[in-house]
């Protein structure tokens, strides 16, 4: 399970994480207030040449895109089934735009730098009770035990194969879920240890 | 029966004393009036399932508080350790290294050095290797060592190790009893598996919330063992 | 196992481990139904994390999951994530989750809960509520807002996805009842 960060390195890996997700914030914006299909038009042809300058570091993302790519050509097609070409043209750019980059902002930024712009954005929230010096630690919990619940799924499931002679299915959420709230009792107590200040 | 207390004075360096110690969970009474000063470098606990071994060690390392009478421990926050049986209850990041770094959470250095300094302790170790190693990628055995390292790193007086041989390979269990005897703080292991603690300076059996014997661990693994083989008969 | 002494490390660690166990339902496989329907677990995870948690923690251990999308990992199922999915014309379903969680959780605390087939049944209608109604809701919002669909369109799409979520209603249900009889001291809506 690794993540979508791409090794590759490109120009837009060098730009501060900060800066990148402000210029999302704002394209999106942006990209919902016009209804001009030629502005956006021309937002699109950006984007998707910015999105191609990433070169390798793109590969990563291959189903991501594919995904992208689909949805548009169903959006699209409803609409011009609908006899609104122009709504389509509008919707499919808009669509194309905003996902690429966010794509785009995803392979070229560390998961850790997105992190701490993430807690400097909350940390004026600590007075509402927002802790955000856990969320790092809260991430890593949930990695960490993600790996762990899949493996324990794994072996759920083989026991029930060995037994029965089918795939467990859905009849093994049951016991997952049973062996994650006792887990998580443990892990509080071994938190509340290593924790304690 | 009441013990009596011991009233020399408690060293602040290590060592942990029970007074008069009473734990109630839900309707069964787990320790009624204990008392136990607890100062020797190594002290192993044995006993049967039930006995309230783990009952002891959470009452010591302060996830339980009792009804009634006192837990002495060593000063500072951080002054009793305890490694759980299972390692994966209790790994909470990961990797090693991030794993790590949390036992220095006392320095309150920012997140990079702490790392760098757990990169230079683990290579100290001549396990440099280990640290960026993601937790999924180890063995049982190696995990349960990564749980030992972040022991280490973090400002214990006292480690409370439980049942920690339970899952353990024998090259593995070799390695953890000579950790166990290279170690600074003062060590309390309780296990089934006698061999790792017989040739302790003391050993406590505990039964039924209560000390049935306690003495020399040479002495005391024997009269549970005999005791054991006569209930089996 | 006696009182707990610091609900406020146990609840950090129920949040962080069912954000982790949604994770897991993103990764498994679609699941095949008797009647050979494929269903994807995940949103039975979100239902689940209300029955489970209770309205606060599961809305928590929601936005926590969302946001480890955000950052980049490929949490949802088929192996999407990062900020993209977030403009896709699904992502008000996404939006929804984390309120679904909590409404459900909510209503789990107004239902009964006295025994496991009083709490299969409370779960049902809390995952009726919040975790299908409340998520398709803000799901035809999101539609009508990105895909540009008009309100009936929308209404009719997201209609073609409810006899789905209604068995994985009832799927909820069948897990809190087991759950219920395996851990029987475990206080449902947290």
């Amino acid at each position: 399970m690794g993540s979508l960060y791409s090794e590759h390195r490109t120009w837009l890996h060098a730009v501060p994480a900060a800066l990148k997700l402000v210029c999302l914030a704002l394209l999106g914006m942006g990209l919902f207030v016009t209804q001009q299909w030629p502005i956006l038009l021309c937002l699109a042809v950006v984007c998707v040449g910015l999105f191609a300058s990433l070169g390798k570091a793109t590969a990563r993302a291959k189903p991501l895109v594919m995904g992208v790519l689909v949805a548009g050509v169903l959006v699209a097609g409803f609409h011009v089934v609908m006899h609104q070409p122009q709504l389509a043209a509008v919707t499919v750019l808009r669509l194309l735009s905003a996902t690429l980059m966010g794509i785009a902002l995803t392979l070229t930024t560390r998961y850790t730098d997105l992190l701490q712009v993430f807690e400097q954005v909350l940390s004026p929230l600590r007075w509402l009770g927002v802790q955000s010096d856990r969320l790092a630690l809260q991430l890593a919990l949930m990695l960490r035990f993600t790996e762990h619940f899949f493996v324990v799924w794994r072996r759920l499931d083989d026991a029930h194969r060995l037994r029965t002679g089918k795939a467990g299915g859905f009849k093994i959420l049951a016991p997952l879920t049973i062996q994650m709230l006792v887990t998580a009792r443990r892990v509080a107590d071994a938190l509340h240890l290593r924790l304690r200040r | 029966m009441p013990q009596t207390l011991n009233t020399s004075t408690l060293s602040h360096t290590t060592g942990v004393a029970l007074e008069g110690v009473t734990l109630h969970r839900g309707s069964t009474t787990v320790f009624q009036s204990l008392s136990l000063q607890l100062n020797e470098p190594r002290i192993g606990l044995i006993g049967d399932n039930g006995a309230g071994k783990s009952s002891l060690f959470r009452l010591m390392c302060g996830l339980d508080q009792p009804q009634s009478g006192r837990v002495c421990v060593p000063e500072g926050a951080q002054s009793v350790g305890m490694m759980f049986q299972n390692p994966d209850d209790q790994i909470i990041f990961p990797t090693v290294e991030e794993e790590l770094a949390l036992s220095l959470q006392h320095l309150r250095l920012p997140r990079a050095q702490a790392q760098q300094r757990v990169r230079e302790w683990l290579a100290s170790r001549g396990l440099a290797h280990w640290a960026p190693r993601a937790i999924g990628s180890l063995s049982q055995g190696q995990r349960q060592h990564v749980c030992w390292l972040a022991l280490m790193l973090a400002p214990h007086r006292v480690l409370l190790l439980d049942e920690p041989f339970a899952s353990l390979d024998l090259p593995h269990q070799a390695l953890l009893r000579r950790e166990i005897e290279q170690a600074e703080p003062q060590v309390m292991v309780s296990t089934h598996v006698l061999a790792h603690v017989r040739h302790f300076e003391r050993v406590i059996w505990l039964d039924h919330g209560r000390v049935r014997a306690d003495g020399s661990g040479v002495e005391v693994c024997a009269a549970y063992e005999a005791d054991v083989a006569s209930r089996t008969v | 196992m006696g009182e707990f002494m610091n609900t406020s490390t146990l609840s950090l660690a129920l949040v962080s481990l069912f954000a982790a166990l949604i994770a897991v339902l993103g990764l498994i496989p679609k699941i095949d139904l008797p009647l050979g329907v494929p269903i994807t677990l995940q949103t039975l995870g979100v239902m689940l994390a209300g029955c489970m948690l209770g309205p606060k923690r599961a809305l928590q251990a929601l936005l926590l999951f969302l946001a480890a999308v955000a950052l980049g990992l490929p949490l949802l199922s088929g192996g999407r994530g990062g900020l993209g999915v977030f403009f896709s014309p699904a992502s008000g379903y996404l939006i929804g989750w984390p309120v679904g969680a909590f409404v459900t959780g909510w209503m789990m605390t107004l239902l009964p809960n006295r025994s496991p087939r009083s709490s299969a049944i409370s779960a049902f209608l809390a995952s009726a509520m919040g975790g299908l109604l409340v998520v398709h809701v803000f799901g035809v919002v999101g539609l009508v807002n990105i895909a540009n669909l008009s309100w009936e369109q929308a209404i009719m799409g997201t209609l073609v996805f409810v006899p789905g979520d209604l068995i994985k209603c009832a799927l909820c249900a069948t897990v809190v009842h087991t759950v219920a009889r395996g851990l029987p001291d475990w206080r449902f809506g947290g």
